[in-house]
């Protein structure tokens, strides 16, 4: 009953309009149709705020559902105001492009929907009143079935819009048209229709399953649900297999590099999930993998004599022979860069590896080593590895080795989280001196997680070089050890499954929006900025880690060892 | 040990299904052909079904009103996104003017409207090659206008299109070792002036018009920065000069002057830096600052050929020389490039373009616009085009006029084995393309 | 003493018996490891100054240069310290703070250029672009306190550092996002252009206006944090955050101060740094706030004293050593590998002083 509770929602709501706006998000993103001809992304991205501006109110009220209505009512329409007054401001004559590039005459005709400025205004009042009212209403919907079917339609629909890359394409492998579905990037409007009205029933159908399945989840013997237990693995496994022929080439190559940061982040996990030492550097192993793959192997490689004989005389012909040796390698490269600093804690150790990290990009990119890493011009025609029917070249192949070698790192570190190592790598990240004073080999425990990182690294690398049969230095820079590390924490440090979830969402995500190249960052960082806030252990959590967070929480974090909190 | 077995299993599992799958998925091939009988040709000749028949890599299907399918492989993100911006208007501009104007409409080709599909090369091998698995995945891609980075090409976009039979073109790679005979693929052109001719150029003029001797170069750490520097020091030694030192820098640094005082020391005649703009800007400034520099001629090349590297170096910009296509010798459409072309680009884009190779990309989508024509097969409104007979075609492209000067295409895919390389000064604050101080018609047979 | 040791307990004869068994490996890589390095770098160097390619005066111009982007650093690196002094986080997004004020301030500098008041009163219009830049960095600083980080306080410590790695990236964009992706020059300011002679020594004006307003900025740091009442709660909730908030202090208010002041210097910081290079781009930041990060470590994270040197001696090293420790040891481009050494030297550094020049102990602080 206080609709003065819809003022600040609604004033953060029309900020954050003005923002996106300002950042030029809103009219770049109109670019693409969410219903072709009707709206596009850039007035979704306003319409979405608006509703979550007025559903966050009339949360805040707990209103029932006519006052909530009204509280969203006003809270969106607050955010049309500002939004309107916004455009007013430009409209009036102030021009600020001089200092703001993205507001744009572009952006007011998205912020006018392509009206003039007073139809414009009104629709936009409308618009914003409309989805306020709805979404505020929603809130004190008595009836959860229906609030959650209308909630789960409408993201549903949005969802399948925003898939169209890969959906249509996935769809007409299969043989599927896809006409009457999307058109122009977009959905069509009998697609909006049938995928809204499909995903309000398929929701209203399962919550009515909802209740009988746990009924008869609760009565199941045990072998039974064992043996379903077992059955939906095979499953999964069955379907990651199908899973290339049924995306097609494209897909699979998303997928594939979805599989090498799951690779890193496995490998990464081992150092810093399980060991607790943070590692800044991580894409030093990756390009040690990588260079070394292309120098065993490639026919550019200094290793090829003057007379073109190769280096087969040893058996190097492909990547088959060399990764073992690959392999090999980054372990003593990695015992031998971690052996010095493993003294070093936390945040000192970070910057160390980080260096670590530049240092090994800039020998690869450097005039100094040229002759033998290729310098800038990088170390190209790394060869098909045989068979020659299974060329790592395509996607679809590359795919199948990268997630046999991510099951096997899955496996290993699987077995490895309950082992003596495990347990001692557990103990050393509580506390280190503990644990030393306890009889474990600190130093050797350390060098033995850096070097089995290191490997598994490694082993990212060498499918990275096959996968694009060319590597220049800038593909090894920061990025790639920042990337790996948001991977292994947003999923849920510690956790197998984690790694996978983090991988897809911060890798696989944003190739659904890849013309938005500009904002990728963006997003990616407000990605990662919630998750920490709002569910800092991850989004698959290791189950114990996330005891410790939430036993942990409230006390001070000074005297915590790396990653962990007193137990 | 339950778990072991069990996972034991679950990888013989997995080896053997992998091998079936892989198996069996091998003789797939991504051919789209079509019978018919009465055959109209709108420039291929002969039965549409047997020319896709006989065509190792099938033919593209456009059937009646729909749009002929263009990819773009350029770098719209990223540090680099101006250059490949530009690049990807010249090739909207290309179909805009299929119908003789520049009206921010696209025209028709045999009929049919044409559709972009716009992918970002990252200016890296990573982002070359998903943008180009995209491309390829796509079988309506008739032909891709792209890379804008060497690195996005070789090895990666140029290979992964090629075995897809899919023409690609690029207006901007400019790297040596993309047309060599040991990296070149099958399907892979480029409308941008191989560096061989741009370096060699440069270093003519540095020695013969400004009677130079000693020089030094900076590179970036790029590979076109590093093949432009090379070529430029083997031709300014052939010539009888001097190299004096050959340095390098990291982009995203700002303070060069180590560098420049390493370089300064031994005062050559010649500073050449072909970097982009940024770190150029930054150079130019401190290189004024330097003492041993102070006599020294500063050269850059077309990657800081733009108003964004004039603005960079402020006013430090006075007297540096910069190379690049000749667009005062664009023969034959110079007065279209001038007038007409120039103008719509600044009403298209609001504003100047952000670098040279727009007018290569233009020239490129008009490469494939003509050789599209000439081996389209129309059967009832249908067009089928057939891959390799539509990539001959663009290797057969010869005498050409485009605006970037005579295309002529060479067995290893450089259309410009001529080119006319141009060294502007910057006077005023400004370089006049309309004004060479030189300008040279270099060719990559001698 | 003459009495015979005590029996040792049994905790400390495992550990001595570990000491025994992992330290010889260790050293000796460690021993090989520095004396190599050392090696390289005294032949370098000595081969380097017989060839005399550089002459004295080379090598001045190249400290005093060192000496300034340093003084840079060093303001940037006070802002990591005091927060990692207080939270013990590394604030990743501190070079976005700095950049976000003189990019911002930029457009002010622009305005003033074009109705030539920045070269008829440069003094004036120097202070406001200043207090601009300063303004800006310090409401960004507070606002990234405020939204993202103070929700974290207690979280693990990977927690508020992947938070600000995040932070990094969104306002990198942010920026990007409204002022657009291209690379910008600042007006020049004309008083500014030139050189002095100060103690025989030839410099840019440039670089003797950054060092000295670098040290004076310092110093008034200093003073702060020693002498104000803001200045010793800063000290106290470094100490034990909850015994600091027993004792009556405002803990949030502090930390918001500490945020405050951490950006005002870097939004000076970034005045200065244009001063020297007369660019602005959105990715400005992220180098700076890497090699500020490196010298606050370098230094002892949590040491304002320990910034300072950490950042001077960054800077010199960078300008310095590639030409000094490679040119006589013919690597081709010697300047190319500046990352190799800088980084080179911080390993060597830790290995033997693990708490950086002036840090306090590593087990403590780790």
């Amino acid at each position: 009953m206080n609709p003065t509770a819809a003022l600040k929602p609604g004033l953060i709501g029309g900020t954050v309009v003005i923002y996106l706006a300002a950042i030029g998000m809103v009219e770049r993103f109109q670019d693409r149709n969410v219903i072709t001809g009707v709206v596009g992304l850039g007035v979704v991205l306003i319409l979405l705020t608006i509703a979550i501006a007025a559903y966050t109110a009339a949360r805040k009220g707990r209103t029932p559902m006519p006052t909530g209505a009204l509280v969203g009512l006003v809270a969106g329409g607050m955010v049309a105001l500002i939004t309107l007054g916004f455009e007013g401001l430009i409209n009036a004559g102030v021009d600020v492009r001089g200092m703001f590039v993205s507001i744009t005459p572009g952006l007011l005709e998205t912020l006018e929907f392509g009206l003039n400025p007073a139809l414009g205004a009104i629709v936009m009042a409308l618009a914003g009143g409309t989805t306020g009212l709805v979404a505020g209403g929603l809130v004190g919907l008595k009836d959860e079935h229906l609030r959650s079917s209308i909630v789960f339609a409408v993201s549903m629909t949005l969802l399948i819009s925003l898939g169209e890359p890969i959906l249509r394409v996935t769809l007409g492998n299969l043989g599927i048209p896809t006409n009457w579905l999307y058109e122009l990037g977009g959905l069509t409007i009998a697609g909006t229709i049938i995928t809204l009205l499909a995903g309000f029933g398929l929701r209203w159908w399962l919550m009515g399953r909802k209740e009988k399945r746990q009924e008869i989840a609760a009565h199941m013997p045990e072998d039974t649900r064992r043996t379903w237990g077992r059955a939906s693995l095979i499953a999964a496994i069955l379907a990651l297999i199908a899973l290339p022929w049924v995306v097609g080439p494209f897909v699979s190559d998303v997928l594939g590099t979805v599989g090498l940061y799951v690779l890193l982040g496995l490998g990464l996990n081992i150092v810093v999930g399980y060991a607790g030492l943070l590692d800044l550097g991580y894409v030093a192993f990756f390009a040690v993998g990588a260079y070394a793959a292309a120098i065993f192997t490639s026919p550019a490689s200094f290793l090829v004599t003057e007379e073109g004989e190769t280096f087969a005389a040893a058996g190097f012909t492909n990547i088959w022979f060399a990764f073992p040796f690959v392999v090999i390698i980054a372990v003593v490269i990695g015992a031998m860069i971690g052996a010095p600093v493993l003294r070093l804690r936390g945040d000192y150790l970070a910057i160390v590896t980080l260096g670590f990290g530049e240092i090994i990009r800039t020998l690869v990119l450097s005039d100094w080593l040229a002759p033998f890493l290729g310098g800038a011009q990088g170390l190209t025609r790394i060869p098909a590895a045989p068979p020659e029917s299974f060329d790592l070249r395509n996607p679809q192949h590359i795919y199948y080795v990268i997630l046999a070698f991510c099951f096997v790192a899955a496996y290993i570190s699987y077995r490895l989280a309950d082992s003596r190592v495990g347990r001692a790598w557990a103990a050393m990240r509580e506390d280190e001196d503990v644990a030393e004073a306890m009889g474990i080999s600190v130093v050797r425990y350390k060098l033995l997680a850096f070097a089995m990182g290191a490997g598994v690294g490694s082993l990212g690398g060498v499918f990275f070089a096959a996968k694009i049969g060319s590597i220049f230095p800038n593909s090894f820079g920061l990025q790639v050890s920042i990337n790996v590390l948001a991977v292994i924490i947003l999923g849920g440090i510690g956790s197998i499954p984690g790694v996978i979830v983090g991988a897809a969402a911060l890798v696989g995500l944003p190739e659904l929006l890849r013309e938005f190249g500009e904002f990728r960052l963006l997003i990616y960082g407000a990605i990662l900025i919630a998750i920490m806030i709002f569910r800092p252990e991850g989004l698959l959590p290791n189950k114990r880690r996330q005891r410790e967070l939430h036993e942990g929480a409230g006390s001070a974090p000074v005297e915590l060892p790396e990653g962990a909190s007193p137990a | 040990m339950r778990n072991k077995t069990s996972l034991g299993k679950l990888v013989l599992l997995l080896v053997v299904f992998s091998l079936i799958v892989a198996a069996c998925g091998s003789d797939s091939s991504d051919t789209t052909t079509a019978g018919g009988s009465d055959t109209t040709t709108a420039g291929g000749s002969g039965d549409a079904s047997a020319v896709c028949d006989a065509d190792p890599f099938g033919c593209v299907e456009v059937g009646s009103g729909e749009a002929i399918t263009i990819g773009t492989l350029l770098v719209i993100s990223g540090p680099n996104a101006s250059l490949g911006q530009d690049s990807q208007n010249g090739v909207v501009m290309a179909a805009d003017h299929l119908d003789g104007t520049f009206d921010g409409v696209n025209g028709e080709l045999l009929g049919h409207p044409i559709a972009f599909n716009h992918q970002d090369d990252g200016c890296s091998a990573e982002g070359g090659q998903a943008g180009a698995q995209a491309l390829a995945a796509d079988p309506s891609t008739v032909g891709v206008i792209g890379t804008s980075c060497s690195s996005a090409a070789l090895g990666v976009a140029d290979t992964i299109l090629s075995d897809k039979g899919i023409a690609i073109i690029s207006p901007s790679n400019t790297g040596p070792a993309l047309t060599t005979p040991e990296e070149h693929q099958p399907f892979y052109l480029r409308t941008a002036h191989n560096d061989k001719l741009q370096g060699a150029a440069v270093a003519k003029f540095a020695y013969n018009e400004l009677g130079a001797r000693t020089a030094a170069t900076i590179h970036d750490g790029s590979p076109y920065a590093d093949g432009l520097q090379a070529v430029f020091a083997e031709t300014f030694v052939s010539l009888g000069g001097t190299i004096t030192k050959q340095e390098a820098i990291q982009v995203q640094e700002t303070d060069f002057t180590s560098v420049l005082t390493s370089i300064g020391a031994d005062s050559p005649d010649v500073l050449y830096f072909p970097i982009f703009a940024a770190e150029g800007g930054l150079i130019t400034q401190q290189a004024r600052q330097t003492d041993g520099l102070a006599d020294t001629n500063l050269i850059g090349s077309d990657g800081m050929l733009s108003a964004d590297y004039v603005a960079a170096a402020g006013e430090a910009v006075e007297g540096v020389y910069l190379s690049g296509p000749d667009l005062s010798a664009f023969t034959g459409d110079q007065d279209f490039y001038e007038g007409e072309f120039k103008t719509a680009y600044q009403e298209l884009w609001g504003g100047e373009p952000a670098a040279a190779f727009h007018a290569h990309s233009y020239d490129a989508a008009n490469m494939l616009f003509d050789a599209i024509k000439a081996v389209a097969i129309d059967e009832g409104g249908t067009l089928y085009i057939p891959r390799t007979a539509l990539k001959d075609a663009l290797f057969a492209t010869s005498g050409v006029q485009g605006i970037t000067g005579t295309l002529n295409c060479n067995d290893l895919g450089d259309c410009q084995s001529t080119a006319t390389i141009a060294v502007y000064q910057v006077v005023g604050g400004n370089y006049d393309t309309a004004n060479p101080v030189y300008s040279e018609v270099a060719s990559l047979d001698g | 003493m003459t009495a015979p040791a005590p029996a040792p307990t049994p905790t400390e004869q495992s550990s001595r018996r570990l000491r025994f068994e992992r330290i010889p490996m260790r050293r000796i890589i460690l021993i090989v490891l520095s004396l190599s390095i050392i090696y390289g770098v005294v032949a370098g160097s000595t081969a380097t100054l017989r060839t005399g390619v550089f002459t004295a005066e080379d090598w001045q111009s190249l400290i005093i240069n060192g000496l300034a982007r340093g003084s840079v650093y060093a303001l940037i690196a006070i802002g990591y310290t005091l927060v990692y002094g207080i939270l013990f986080m590394i604030n990743f997004a501190h070079g976005e703070v700095f950049m976000s004020g003189v990019y911002t301030a930029y457009f002010v500098a622009v305005a003033f250029a074009g109705n030539g008041f920045l070269n008829s009163n440069p003094l004036i219009a120097i202070a406001i672009l200043l207090l601009v830049s300063m303004a800006v960095s310090v409401f960004v600083a507070v606002i990234l306190e405020r939204l993202a980080y103070r929700p974290l306080r207690g979280a693990p410590r990977l927690v508020p550092l992947i938070t600000a790695i995040g932070a990094s990236f969104f306002l990198q964009y942010t920026f990007r996002g409204l002022y657009g992706a291209n690379v910008r020059a600042y007006p020049n300011i004309e008083i500014l252009q030139g050189k002095w002679t100060i103690f025989g020594i030839q410099m840019l004006k440039t670089q003797a206006i950054v060092i000295v307003a670098a040290m004076l900025l310092w110093v008034l740091l200093y003073l702060f944090v020693a002498r104000t009442k803001t200045g010793r709660s800063m000290r106290a909730v470094g100490e034990d955050r909850e015994i600091a908030s027993l004792m009556g202090i405002n803990v949030d208010r502090t930390i918001v101060a500490t945020f405050a002041i951490g950006g005002a210097l870097a939004g000076a910081a970034g005045i200065l740094y244009v001063f020297l290079f007369n660019q602005v781009i959105f990715t400005m930041g992220f180098l700076p706030g890497i090699k500020a990060f490196t010298a606050a470590v370098l230094g002892g994270i949590g040491s304002i004293t320990g910034a300072a040197l950490g950042g001077l001696l960054l800077g010199i090293l960078e300008a310095v050593g590639p030409n000094l420790f490679l040119t006589g040891a013919n690597v081709p481009s010697p300047n190319q590998l500046q990352p190799v050494i800088a980084f080179g030297i911080l390993v060597l550094v830790l290995i033997f002083l693990p708490g950086g020049f002036v840090g306090a102990s590593e087990e403590k602080r780790a």
